[in-house]
């Protein structure tokens, strides 16, 4: 059964200390096949695309990421039909993706960003120019990927987490009315 | 300075000084942290742990080229640069490698031949002892040496040393001493104690011999040859720079690069690892056994001790060349090893942390034990700071368990094991060294300690 709302990821607690584990894991899972990223530092030859941001504010901070949204503006605004929505997660077809970058006007959380594409671990070069082509990334949740989101496993201090409301929306209702029936005002 | 953080990459995380052994990284939580560097070891834990990277969004497009640069690292780097980093020689060993003056002799730690497949794309743990011999020959060495071998022959002195504390009345517990990180340690916080400390100079440092008996049967010039070691670990640089480090007339090791350092200067070379043949590395002073093998390991330096010590104590083959009591990766463990009529009560430390109980208990009086290894990294130099550094922290545990293993399998698959075996080891005593812990022997690969940044008298 498709789920009526899409699943995200985001941050749940305060113990984000800012180390960047999750932008890393984020970007080593996703270039995995494409660019022969292993498991060390040393296999990596394209720079670092995370799809999760991490926010540092004046004195906390914590990862920003795609919430999944249901009318999503990225989605709506991008010009070449590059994103498309499966199983409630938005996805980027980085090969439609022409950069525009309407969605990263759009998108009310900054959870797009643009970014140098690269295969085989090399960048991707434009057909009409020297520079790198670049496309819209944004957190997919790792789909079809194994294990993701590889941020949620990578955070050392369970800071994130995977999202589900429907389910998240039933258990607080069911503890609501828990808490009914025990003030004996039925 | 070895180990760096820097200042405009660095999140403040600290997570770095949860790893520290010695709680020399200084910071408030969300600021650029610092390292305290009377108390740094340069054991390189914060560097394997550090996620911080040089990034697009945060730094720009221009800054990896600026870091990358000003970290001393070649232009054909192309992986993330963290914000804990190490101090690269690269340049230097480029610089002799291009010199034809220059007679360039190298040396590996055995901890690389299990690491260094790892940033070629190869599975965790991969051994690659014949490629990495090949890898060496190919950038252009003259001479391909082997830590293995001073291994071997650190265990000849070392063997010998501990045996006439023991039947002789030495300082005992004695403490193992190949690991710079741990010597230091002692040096700087327990100069007491430093006498407990083996006078045997770690495998790298005896590789004084490379530029005494290595030049003698070569007909080299010692004063042309350039030696560099190729390391697991970050403290093997201020190891190699110490000043009582040339026994040699020269100072022994000129440059201790990293495992991670000897992967840039491959690709750098565009030297295709994978297509690699497999080669051997050069003799006599290339020719090694398992036990030189293990001392990457925890428990390795101590088994490998055992193997030579009991054939020397009893005359006797070992029993079982597999000495199973001392291996293992908790912090600390005992064992009692029947050695002839001697019980020989032994002890393994991995995780410098770990080593602080034991030092109080034996002030205290209440640790009796005759030798003592030390490793400072969690599970000994397979898991040193010089060694490929894992995206991914849950890969960790595989990552040392599988190095572990790729250490054991080498050596298993070894024809000899046991040091005082290694027919080159044998030669060079006789042409050379005479006897262990004789007078020439002592010369060239015994040290002392406290001396320079690490005499703490001052």
């Amino acid at each position: 059964m498709n789920k009526k709302l899409g699943s995200f990821v985001v941050a749940s607690s305060d113990q984000c200390t800012g180390c960047k584990a999750c932008e890393i894991a984020c970007f080593a899972s996703h270039n995995h096949k494409d660019n022969k990223v292993v498991h060390t530092v040393g296999t990596v030859e394209i720079p670092v695309t995370p799809r999760l941001f991490l926010i540092k504010l004046e004195d906390k901070c914590l990862p920003i990421q795609c919430k999944q949204c249901e009318d999503a503006p990225c989605l709506n605004s991008c010009s070449a039909k590059a994103i498309t929505k499966l199983d409630g997660t938005l996805l980027v077809n980085e090969e439609l993706c022409i950069g525009c970058k309407n969605c990263m006007m759009a998108c009310p959380f900054g959870a797009l960003e643009m970014f140098p594409i690269a295969q085989k671990g090399k960048a991707v070069p434009q057909i009409g120019s020297d520079e790198p082509r670049k496309a819209a990334f944004k957190c997919d949740l790792c789909s079809g990927l194994e294990n993701g989101p590889a941020c949620v496993d990578a955070c050392p201090h369970d800071v994130l987490k995977l999202m589900d409301l429907e389910d998240d929306r039933k258990e607080k209702s069911i503890r609501a009315a828990i808490a009914l029936t025990l003030t004996g005002n039925l | 300075m070895i180990i760096n953080i820097d200042k405009d990459v660095c999140t403040g995380c600290r997570e770095c000084a949860e790893v520290c052994p010695v709680s020399a990284i200084a910071g408030e939580q969300g600021k650029p942290q610092e390292i305290d560097y009377d108390k740094c070891v340069m054991c390189g834990q914060c560097i394997q742990k550090c996620k911080s990277y040089v990034s697009i969004v945060d730094h720009g497009t221009e800054a990896y080229a600026i870091k990358r640069d000003e970290r001393n690292l070649p232009s054909s780097v192309l992986e993330p640069l963290f914000a804990a980093y190490n101090n690269c020689n690269l340049d230097k060993v480029k610089a002799a490698l291009a010199d034809s003056n220059v007679i360039t002799m190298v040396q590996c730690a055995p901890a690389v031949r299990v690491g260094i497949a790892e940033d070629f794309g190869d599975e965790l743990g991969t051994l690659a002892a014949k490629k990495l011999a090949a890898a060496l020959r190919s950038i252009g060495f003259d001479k391909i040496y082997d830590t293995n071998f001073t291994a071997d022959l650190t265990i000849m002195e070392e063997g010998t040393e501990l045996i006439k504390r023991v039947t002789e009345g030495g300082q005992l517990p004695m403490f193992t001493s190949c690991c710079p990180a741990w010597v230091t340690f002692l040096e700087r916080n327990y100069p007491e104690m430093k006498d407990h400390l083996s006078s045997c100079k770690s495998p790298q440092q005896m590789g004084s011999i490379f530029k005494t008996y290595g030049a003698k049967i070569d007909n080299y010039d010692p004063a042309t040859i350039f030696t560099v070691s190729v390391m697991p670990c970050t403290c093997k640089e201020f190891e190699c720079n110490r000043e009582e480090m040339n026994s040699s007339g020269f100072q022994d090791v000129d440059v201790a690069i990293t495992t991670r350092e000897l992967a840039y200067l491959i690709k750098d070379m565009g030297i295709d690892f994978n297509s690699l043949p497999d080669e051997d590395f050069d003799q006599p002073l290339g020719m090694y056994t398992g036990a030189g093998t293990i001392f990457s390991v925890s428990g390795g330096v101590m088994e490998a001790a055992i193997r030579t010590g009991y054939e020397l104590i009893t005359g006797k083959p070992i029993p079982d060349v597999d000495v199973s009591a001392v291996r293992g990766s908790e912090g600390f463990r005992t064992a009692t090893l029947k050695v002839g009529d001697l019980d020989l009560k032994v002890g393994m430390v991995t995780g410098l942390k770990n080593v602080i109980p034991v030092l109080e208990d034996i002030k205290a009086g209440k640790l009796d034990l005759h030798f003592i290894e030390v490793m400072t990294c969690p599970v000994g130099c397979v898991s040193g700071g010089g060694q490929p550094k894992l995206l991914l922290d849950s890969d960790k545990e595989a990552a040392y368990s599988q190095r572990t293993q790729g250490i054991y399998d080498h050596d298993k698959e070894l024809p000899l094991r046991k040091s005082h075996e290694n027919p080159a080891i044998a030669k060079i005593y006789e042409e050379y060294l005479l006897t262990p812990n004789g007078k020439e022997s002592h010369h060239m690969l015994h040290t002392h300690y406290c001396t320079g940044e690490n005499d703490h008298s001052k």
